[in-house]
């Protein structure tokens, strides 16, 4: 208990930071809007509202909302299969949810002109996409699961992960070689990853869909903090092995499976977000690490956007290359500082 | 305008040199030091050089930022008897007239059909995406063979039909099946009519094709009377005075692409007297745009064209709610080319559109000006359902 109360204080720090970072996202983007606007667009009820209302509300505000959603969720489903693979290179890239999910989107987009027929018109319909990427995020996790059961060492499980990226990878070119060049853009625009294109009815399925995700990884954190010790001494604390590694995997395709969905793939997040709370940290307790991972995630994903914008040009960056740049030297520059992984 | 009537004289003078000889069979050498050029007003891709007994066509800009020369020996099969060539100095020799023809993309298949050229097609990539009535049905009488894909063109059958000629494209020359058949002796040329930066240079590209089956008089009437209607036509939008404002592309994401002020989109906009939103911009390629900047700049604009490749209003609903704010979208002024095709789903404007700018630009003021062409159906553009 004393260790939570240590932490008590950076939690509302790093929770004010949050909020502080959400609504300068909020107001910065490529059209100056005044901060008494933004303030009126959501106290005033107006039936005609004018250009900048509408960016706030249905473009903005949407688009940070969903920045919280794909950092958190993304760090803690990269939390998750670190903790439950027991390798620190562990995340949904490696392990071939994002090959899964791209699958499923490559299928429903490129293959609608290779199956044609009643498919094609299922396929129209927006919702096709999401539900295909999480499909598809879903299986390729649970079998790299079935095929890790089977083998002993960890570092085998990442190679079949790879394995299974690979061959994801061969299905979605050998179904690009047979789609039109307006599919083929709408995939790769697809694998951009974006967070401002969802509309209010998409984010509400979204959260519904993410808070699911959510409330599983809240579920798992005992068995988590089991797993840690080893599989072995986790049995031996009364843990079921089985159910518990299920709900961890239900957990991580939910929320990997959705923020890939409806994002894209959002590269780097979820490797390495879990590494900076670590450090940052200092504990490998699931109990601190799962808010902790919330919160940085969450921060990390809005910083990045705000940057991707590029405030006050007519331009935006892809969100996936702000992350990384960001990102990646942030990491080696802390594991450098304290010259010791925690993990 | 006296150059002009100069090289018509010569090129009439030779005509006639060499019909004389043709028909008295008598055998003396060629003037091989007459050198003249053809008349290439807009295109900067190809220029074709009058040898005398041959001609050299140079295509200077295949793709953007070519960094070489592609030239070939365009001869008649008597003067091929006289003449050595040397076989080092061209990319290819090419007996014109030609007899059969590979082309690779769908804007070639006009110059084909304005030439009366169309049984010469032997071959093509993707025979689906044409659309063209003649063509079309020599299509479906198995006349010209399926090649494949473009970027992996099928080499086996494309060397087992030999055409005399491939014109090909390519993004940056090194493509893997034009090499392989460049080296089976077929000559590929390289066309680069997507290249040119105006409608009218794209047009022109039907000369590069009339120096091929030699029949360059027949091409130039051609041009001259697309360039005609489209600068009538140019001309008749002038004369009013109301500019609507117009959006074009769409989003990607949350990345709006449309085309930048310099594009020949751009141009046809302009000739059309509609106020682009974007006309003061520069861009090489298309502009990618930030959603917010173009819905604050673009939310009023009258008419909205080319929105991607939707092809309904409620497609356009569906991918993406903030379509429906636009003044366009909600005064259904959104206009697209995806709803014309051919009998196979070929869009027209991606075969047509290049080799006739004046229906391009009649269509767009058509929509711009509707009361300027009152009795004009349009080819492509259709108001989007």
């Amino acid at each position: 208990m004393n260790q939570n109360q240590s932490y008590k204080w950076t939690f509302l720090a790093l929770s004010l930071g949050l909020i502080a970072l959400f609504i300068l996202n909020i107001s910065l983007g490529s059209v100056q809007i005044s901060f008494s606007t933004i303030i009126d667009s959501f106290l005033v009820k107006s039936s005609d509202f004018s250009n900048q209302e509408y960016i706030i509300q249905n473009y903005r505000l949407p688009k940070a909302i969903t920045a919280i959603l794909v950092g958190s969720g993304l760090g803690i489903s990269g939390l998750l299969m670190q903790t439950l693979f027991k390798n620190p290179l562990a995340g949904p890239f490696v392990l071939g949810i994002t090959s899964g999910a791209s699958l499923g989107v490559a299928l429903v987009i490129l293959g609608s002109s290779v199956f044609g027929g009643f498919l094609a018109t299922f396929l129209i319909s927006k919702w096709s996409l999401v539900i295909a990427a999480s499909l598809g995020s879903f299986l390729v996790l649970l079998l790299v699961l079935i095929v890790s059961s089977k083998v002993r060492d960890t570092m085998a499980i990442l190679i079949i992960g790879l394995m299974f990226g690979s061959i994801t990878a061969a299905i979605v070119s050998v179904l690009s070689y047979f789609s039109s060049a307006e599919q083929l853009q709408q995939y790769i625009f697809w694998g951009f990853g974006s967070l401002g294109d969802l509309d209010w009815q998409e984010l509400i399925i979204f959260i519904i869909i993410y808070s699911f995700g959510l409330f599983f990884s809240i579920l798992s954190i005992k068995g988590l903090n089991s797993l840690l010790l080893g599989d072995n001494y986790a049995k031996s604390l009364g843990l079921d092995l089985k159910k518990s590694r299920f709900i961890i995997i239900i957990a991580t395709s939910l929320l990997a499976g959705t923020i890939t969905a409806f994002a894209g793939p959002i590269a780097f997040i979820g490797l390495a977000i879990p590494h900076l709370t670590r450090q940052l940290f200092k504990t490998s307790n699931h109990k601190i690490l799962l808010p902790a991972v919330f919160l940085i995630g969450a921060i990390i994903m809005l910083i990045c956007d705000s940057i991707a914008q590029l405030p006050n040009s007519d331009y935006s960056l892809p969100i996936n290359a702000i992350t990384s740049l960001i990102g990646a030297p942030v990491v080696i520059w802390l594991l450098v500082q304290q010259r010791k992984m925690i993990f | 305008m006296l150059q002009k009537h100069l090289l018509l004289y010569i090129s009439v003078f030779l005509l006639l040199f060499t019909n004389c000889k043709e028909d008295k069979g008598i055998k003396k050498p060629l003037p091989a030091t007459i050198k003249t050029s053809l008349n290439i007003d807009y295109a900067k891709g190809f220029s074709i050089k009058n040898n005398g007994n041959f001609k050299v066509l140079t295509i200077t800009n295949p793709w953007p930022k070519a960094d070489k020369n592609y030239r070939y020996a365009l001869i008649t099969k008597e003067n091929a008897a006289k003449t050595t060539l040397n076989k080092d100095e061209y990319d290819g020799i090419i007996t014109i007239p030609i007899q059969n023809i590979v082309v690779t993309s769908t804007t070639h298949i006009p110059a084909l059909e304005l030439l009366n050229e169309v049984e010469t097609l032997v071959g093509f990539p993707g025979t689906d995406y044409v659309s063209s009535i003649k063509t079309r049905q020599r299509i479906d009488e198995g006349l010209v063979r399926e090649l494949g894909k473009n970027e992996g063109l099928n080499t086996e059958v494309l060397l087992s039909i030999n055409p005399d000629v491939v014109v090909g494209f390519g993004v940056d020359g090194k493509s893997k099946s034009l090499n392989t058949i460049k080296k089976a002796n077929i000559p590929v040329i390289y066309n680069g009519d997507w290249v040119e930066k105006s409608p009218l240079a794209k047009a022109e590209w039907i000369k590069f094709f009339g120096a091929l089956y030699d029949k360059e008089q027949q091409a130039d009437s051609i041009f001259k009377s697309i360039e005609t209607s489209y600068k009538d036509a140019k001309q008749l939008a002038k004369t009013v005075t109301n500019q609507p404002t117009v959006i074009s592309g769409a989003l990607h994401k949350d990345v709006w692409y449309l085309p930048s002020g310099t594009s020949t989109e751009a141009q046809l906009l302009k000739d059309a007297n509609l106020n682009y939103l974007y006309a003061d911009t520069e861009a090489a390629g298309s502009l990618a745009l930030n959603f917010e900047s173009v819905f604050a700049k673009a939310k009023q604009a009258n008419l909205w064209l080319s929105p991607s490749y939707y092809s309904s209003m409620d497609a356009l609903k569906e991918a993406n709610p903030h379509y429906t704010q636009f003044d366009a979208f909600k005064n259904n002024q959104v206009y697209s080319f995806t709803n014309a095709t051919g009998a196979t789903g070929g869009v027209l404007y991606y075969e047509t559109g290049f080799a006739r700018p004046d229906l391009v630009l009649k269509d767009i003021i058509k929509i711009g000006h509707p009361e300027l062409l009152k009795d004009y159906k349009p080819y492509f553009f259709k108001v989007l359902k």
